[in-house]
């Protein structure tokens, strides 16, 4: 599809219009709402909220992205999510869809589901990858279209791993393996582990399931605390934009290239740096088109 | 599994440890989560790691921006050192986890109610916060009850699970305009005014007339219709509450038409 943005509602709509961006991406969470629902939640969209957004994009191509999944969670993953894509869909049909590969809940006393509050990263092993593949190729075939798994930021090194999986990568290749799910190959994720786990980005990129990538993802971070920190809060950095032109590079089937950022740094950065963020991704995209 | 720890626990193990250790701030003894000599090693050396630190730290700063938002008018009214013990305290007792709003908010300014003098304007604004969050999340959707319902046999009345009574002390609109506008607070008053809330009120809340604070108060618990009537009330006194979510009743065998 070529170069993608995140719906962000604080920003003007002209935005959306401008012609910089080919298609846009939704959280669903930014058209819903959460209601109890029995001992649980349910994630209802707000038709006012879901309107807006779909007279804001108008026209452009439109892929999911959601938060809420928790495909990694070994006791379950969210159910509510599920029901609220099904409706999602029917209202506004996307491309395709994508979730974060981690956990964020666990089970608590007397049937309870306690989030963790901080999305974790899940063990490389083989349970969890024959766990999430199949929970991923169940929802293949419910939707339709192609799921993709975006590979996390992790912050702890040295998470328990069985040796035919090895890391983060080795889980996301053998979840592909045994799944048809797709990979959202996000470059500053790879950037971060890099920075704070001394690896070899361009290695670690060789060694993703490059064949599977439909998706790329370029943010910004910041350093806290002797970490470089994934918080989609600045513009992206150089070492990310290089990236990005390796990949392109050796990934024959990307449709898509996103900057990512969170509302509230969108909004203080403005549609004009914005502009030029998306216009850099361009033409490295066009080259590798070219190329 | 192996690896750094050499691990071998399942993964639902493994995740409920990690995630408790991540929740409660590594002050849950791992011999509390059923464990192994060999596992326990293992997620003892992740715990001292810097990794894990920053985790924690990432997380506790997810769960204070979800709080500050919870409670945003309730915060806003107090001052910078109370809002952040608060805050504090909230965070360190597992609060700010949830990514549901409403789950969040109910629990927070219940929380934090109960660390408020009273009476005082700033508990005030914290339950007006409460109220109008919970009425407001069911009005989208509310649709008044039958009241037919209150000629049911073994008819009983509770509290409507959205609906609240918050106590102003002194007159409402002038103690919420200098609460918004964070401008001097009048003196607190013992000539007290109580305000309902429900979903199906307009504009969520209403002032409450002294008889129906009367049954509001009385209505601790689930009663009987039978033992209300027995009060002296009348079922026209409970035939607005009903169509205004301040109160609900429930019948054995009884369908309701709306």
């Amino acid at each position: 599809m070529g170069i993608g943005f995140p719906y962000i509602a604080e920003l003007p709509a002209e935005l959306y219009r401008s012609g910089l961006m080919d298609f846009v991406e939704v959280t669903p969470e930014a058209v819903c709402r959460q209601r109890a629902k029995g001992n649980g939640v349910a994630i209802e969209i707000v038709p006012e909220q879901m309107d807006r957004a779909r007279e804001t994009c108008a026209a452009l191509p439109m892929v999911v992205h959601g938060v809420e999944l928790s495909i990694g969670s070994a006791h379950g993953w969210n159910p509510a999510y599920i029901e609220m894509l099904d409706r999602f869909q029917t209202l506004w049909p996307f491309a395709w869809h994508s979730e974060h590969l981690g956990f964020q809940t666990i089970p608590g006393e007397n049937g309870a589901v306690l989030e963790v509050g901080v999305p974790l990263p899940v063990p490389p092993t083989k349970e969890a990858a024959a766990m999430i593949g199949s929970r991923a190729a169940t929802i293949c075939s419910r939707y339709g279209v192609p799921f993709l798994l975006e590979n996390p930021a992790y912050y702890i090194a040295d998470l328990p791993s069985d040796d035919e999986i090895g890391d983060d990568i080795g889980l996301m290749k053998a979840i592909m393996d045994c799944s048809p799910c797709r990979l959202l190959l996000d470059l500053h994720n790879i950037y971060c582990n890099a920075m704070n786990h001394g690896i070899d980005p361009f290695a670690a990129i060789d060694r993703a399931p490059l064949d599977r990538v439909v998706e790329i993802h370029v943010a910004g971070g910041a350093s806290r605390d002797g970490f470089w920190m994934d918080g989609h809060n600045s513009r992206v950095p150089e070492p990310v934009w290089e990236l990005l032109e390796y990949t392109l590079a050796r990934a024959p089937g990307v449709a898509g290239v996103l900057f990512e950022m969170l509302d509230d740094f969108a909004v203080d950065l403005g549609a004009r740096a914005i502009g030029e963020e998306l216009q850099r991704a361009r033409e490295i995209w066009c080259r590798a088109r070219v190329n | 599994m192996s690896g750094a720890g050499e691990l071998s626990m399942a993964l639902l193990d493994f995740e409920i440890a990690l995630g408790n250790l991540v929740r409660a701030r590594s002050t849950v003894p791992l011999s509390a989560l059923h464990l192994d000599a060999a596992e326990i090693s293992c997620l003892e050396s992740l715990k001292t790691s810097a990794g894990f630190e920053f985790t924690v730290g990432v997380q506790r700063s997810w769960c204070v921006g979800r709080a500050t938002r919870a409670g945003s008018f309730s915060f806003s009214v107090l001052s910078k050192e109370q809002r952040r013990q608060l805050l504090d305290e909230w965070v360190e007792a597992g609060g700010g986890t949830s990514s549901f709003f409403a789950a969040e908010s109910e629990a927070l300014l219940e929380f934090v109610a109960g660390r408020l003098p009273h009476p005082s304007h700033e508990l005030t604004a914290c339950r007006f916060e409460q109220a109008t969050l919970r009425a407001n999340q069911r009005s989208v959707d509310f649709q008044a009850p039958d009241s037919g319902i209150l000629s049911a046999a073994g008819c009983a009345v509770s509290r409507g699970r959205y609906a609240a009574m918050v106590e102003f002390y002194g007159e409402p609109s002038e103690i919420v305009q200098a609460l918004v506008k964070n401008e001097a607070l009048p003196p607190i008053s013992a000539d007290t005014t109580n305000m309902l809330f429900g979903p199906g009120l307009d504009r969520l809340c209403r002032v409450a007339s002294a008889r129906e604070t009367e049954l509001w108060q009385r209505l601790t618990e689930t009663m009987p219709l039978s033992d209300i009537l027995g009060e002296g009330y009348h079922r026209d006194d409970l035939s607005p509450l009903l169509r205004e979510g301040v109160v609900e009743c429930s019948a054995s065998g009884y369908r309701h038409l709306s």
